[in-house]
């Protein structure tokens, strides 16, 4: 039996991936424009949800079940706040000065993480101050970004306290047409740009100060395809071609 | 429970969740007392292994722990975002583990979605709209539904559906995007 003729489709493009999204059909560099847009795109966000509140239902008719209480101290010691600080309050922006001063600072470490969890526990109001606490080990992040079906990676590094990204890019080759931009995307979903990448070579992206506390442990990275020179300032951002994270090391 | 007993459940949780937002722990523990079982339950539901399932269910919380500010009141009921989560985080522990459930087995975790009958002890906010999309999806001509049904509960991405059905990824995709339109078509009727 052939499939009946199609019916109308009321879905645009755009609520059709959404969806696809949503039941996880998608994968390869669609997969990537889709979490791109994600990222990015209020209205996709929005249908996304849509899509994911239509669908939800069907989780919800399945017999609970207890998990056992090792589940919840897992939990617990995983989120404790010496272990693993939540993204609201993750501070590198008091790493903006040298590492020197943190190594000084390092023998009170312990002030520090009481300090810190004095963070944690008020909330909101400290976090309005944003005081520059934190603690003394703050790790390095790198990143490792496997580039479409080829065998190449983009290899990122970021110190904090520098203000520097160093990007390796070997083995990469330009096309001569394209150009591939490297962005952050921030807390709130929205990208901004880090530089353009120099195909096969080492570079170093100066960090806008505003925007270092945004690096951190789990900070989602795209690369975009973009013409020679980066994305232009009049056009949106270009399809996404390889994503990953940033991790503590 | 009762309506009003799930509305104000629902208002406590999306309470919770703000709290959480806001950097504060202790909601944490709150939610996970309230919805721990629920997504547990979808988790093994979809995993079918309890190391896995408590696995997936401890990358929930942690998960929301550092994400709780990504939810937005407006566009989700706050334990459907939590829902889809857990589903998210189980189909990822499915693929990683390589074990993308076969069309059978995959059906069988959804099959007592089709029939619209709700289970006696269903707890949570089912109202109307929630009984639609299992009216609509029982509604989609077979193949439609069952593509979309292994996506959703068994994490087969459109080249696995195009294996596990011997037919060409375009027929795949233009099944699941009539199946789509349908289903929109259907919950908005509702």
């Amino acid at each position: 039996m052939t499939d009946p003729i199609a019916p109308p489709t009321e879905l645009s493009d755009q609520e059709t991936l959404a969806a696809e999204l949503v039941l996880g059909l998608l994968d390869g560099e669609d997969l990537l424009r889709a979490r791109g847009m994600l990222a990015r795109d209020p209205a996709f966000a929005a249908d996304v949800a849509r899509w994911e509140e239509h669908f939800a239902p069907l989780l919800e008719n399945w017999d609970d079940q207890a998990p056992p209480p090792a589940v919840w101290d897992r939990i617990d010691a995983a989120t404790a706040p010496t272990a693993a600080l939540p993204a609201p309050v993750t501070d590198l922006d008091g790493l903006r000065k040298s590492r020197d001063r943190w190594r000084m600072i390092g023998g009170f470490s312990v002030a520090a993480a009481a300090a810190l969890a004095v963070v944690i526990a008020t909330g909101p109001i400290m976090q309005q101050t944003s005081p520059p606490v934190t603690t003394a080990e703050a790790p390095l992040l790198a990143a490792n970004i496997p580039i479409g079906d080829t065998p190449l990676r983009l290899a990122l590094t970021y110190v904090p306290g520098r203000d520097e990204l160093s990007v390796s890019s070997a083995g990469l080759t330009p096309d001569g047409v394209h150009d591939h931009e490297l962005w952050l995307i921030d807390r709130q979903g929205d990208l901004h740009s880090l530089g353009v990448i120099a195909p096969g070579g080492e570079a170093r992206f100066a960090v806008a100060p505003d925007l270092s506390d945004e690096f951190g442990d789990g900070t989602r990275l795209v690369l975009t395809r973009e013409p020679l020179g980066g994305k232009p300032a009049d056009a949106d951002a270009g399809p996404v071609v390889a994503e990953g994270a940033f991790q503590a090391i | 429970m009762s309506d009003d007993d799930a509305i104000q459940a629902r208002e406590a949780l999306r309470a919770d969740i703000a709290r959480l937002a806001n950097g504060d722990r202790a909601a944490l523990e709150s939610i996970y007392r309230a919805t721990s079982a629920k997504l547990f339950g979808i988790c093994l539901r979809i995993l079918g292994d309890d190391r896995e399932a408590e696995d997936a269910l401890q990358e929930v919380y942690v998960d929301l722990w550092k994400r709780a500010d990504r939810y937005d009141p407006a566009r989700a009921s706050p334990i459907s975002w939590l829902a889809c989560m857990a589903r998210n985080r189980a189909v990822d522990r499915l693929r990683a583990g390589g074990k993308v459930r076969a069309g059978a087995v995959a059906e069988e975790a959804a099959s007592d979605v089709a029939d619209g009958e709700l289970p006696a002890d269903a707890k949570l906010e089912l109202d109307e709209r929630d009984a639609g999309i299992r009216h609509c999806l029982g509604k989609l001509e077979d193949r439609q539904g069952s593509a979309i049904q292994r996506a959703f509960f068994g994490g087969a991405t459109y080249v696995q559906l195009a294996e596990e059905d011997a037919v060409p990824l375009s027929t795949v995709k233009s099944r699941v995007h009539r199946g789509l339109a349908a289903l929109k078509k259907c919950i908005e009727r509702l």
